[in-house]
């Protein structure tokens, strides 16, 4: 009987306990000509703690939010209760992976995805007969 | 760090948010809520502590600066308010085109009401990456203090 007891006592609480909360940062996406930008809204992420990484089409996302905080503070109320973002979105084909450009600032993360040159738009010029 | 905070757990965690939000349209709430209370996932959202010396309020208001946000501190009740305005001019936002917008734009105003017993005149705010952090300290004599205890 407590070997029964013994093996049904499942792991599961202490891989729950290493589960790591994350918050998911709202984000624009908007396309301009020959790109598409991606604003993320990160407070408390520093350009050491942001994380942006494109894996078979998937780009990730990822920041922990780095606050200098006293010794022995206590919560007394919270909103933002997990300390790391993660969001991610597939990206398509015409996308030149290798030309994406990050930067943050006060918080806010913009990324730049150009197009390949290949799938840009062009103008065909039309000729007079 | 924030691994405390969950012990105070009001309602579900951002990412969820959606999701309530909508079952909370679906099945309107029966009991009564705050008259004042504000949905979650409001712009900015804000976190307090505590700690022996004073109370610490984090603001996160990521894209302003800290001229664009005013802290003011009137009856107890702490007040951050501002703008986040679009972040193209107009005739480049008409020339994209915009798949999500999810994040906040305008105006916002937020009040808290503090614990008793602060030192207003020495409250500082400062500002780091998107997080304003305002420090209030506690007056003096509410600050925890040791009592020697003496032989008979």
């Amino acid at each position: 009987m407590n070997d029964v007891t013994r093996h049904d006592a499942p792991q599961a609480p202490a891989d729950r306990e290493q589960e790591v909360e994350t918050l998911l940062p709202p984000v624009d996406i908007f396309e301009d000509g020959n790109a598409l930008h991606l604003i993320a809204d990160m407070p408390g992420v520093t350009r050491e703690s942001l994380h942006i990484e494109v894996d078979n089409n998937v780009l990730s996302l990822e920041g922990e939010v780095r606050l200098e905080m006293p010794e022995g503070l206590t919560a007394i109320y919270a909103e933002v209760r997990a300390q790391r973002y993660a969001r991610r979105f597939t990206l398509s084909h015409e996308i030149d992976a290798e030309a994406i450009q990050a930067r943050i600032d006060n918080g806010v993360v913009e990324l730049v995805l150009p197009r390949k040159e290949t799938h840009r738009r062009r103008r065909i010029e039309v000729k007079a007969a | 760090m924030f691994g405390d905070l969950r012990r105070f757990d009001t309602g579900r965690t951002q990412g969820l948010d959606w999701f309530r939000q909508w079952m909370d349209e679906m099945l309107p709430e029966a009991g009564a809520a705050d008259i004042r209370s504000v949905p979650r996932g409001s712009f900015p959202m804000i976190n307090v502590g505590r700690t022996d010396d004073a109370v610490r309020v984090y603001v996160f208001a990521a894209g302003l600066s800290a001229e664009e946000l005013e802290v003011s501190l009137q009856d107890n009740v702490l007040t951050v308010s501002g703008r986040r305005g679009p972040d193209a001019a107009p005739e480049a936002a008409a020339a994209r085109t915009d798949f999500r917008l999810e994040r906040f734009r305008g105006e916002f105003s937020r009040s808290l009401a503090l614990p008793d017993g602060l030192d207003v005149e020495r409250a500082e705010a400062r500002f780091r990456d998107g997080v304003c952090e305002v420090l209030l300290p506690k007056r003096e004599e509410l600050k925890p203090r040791r009592i020697a205890i003496q032989a008979a």
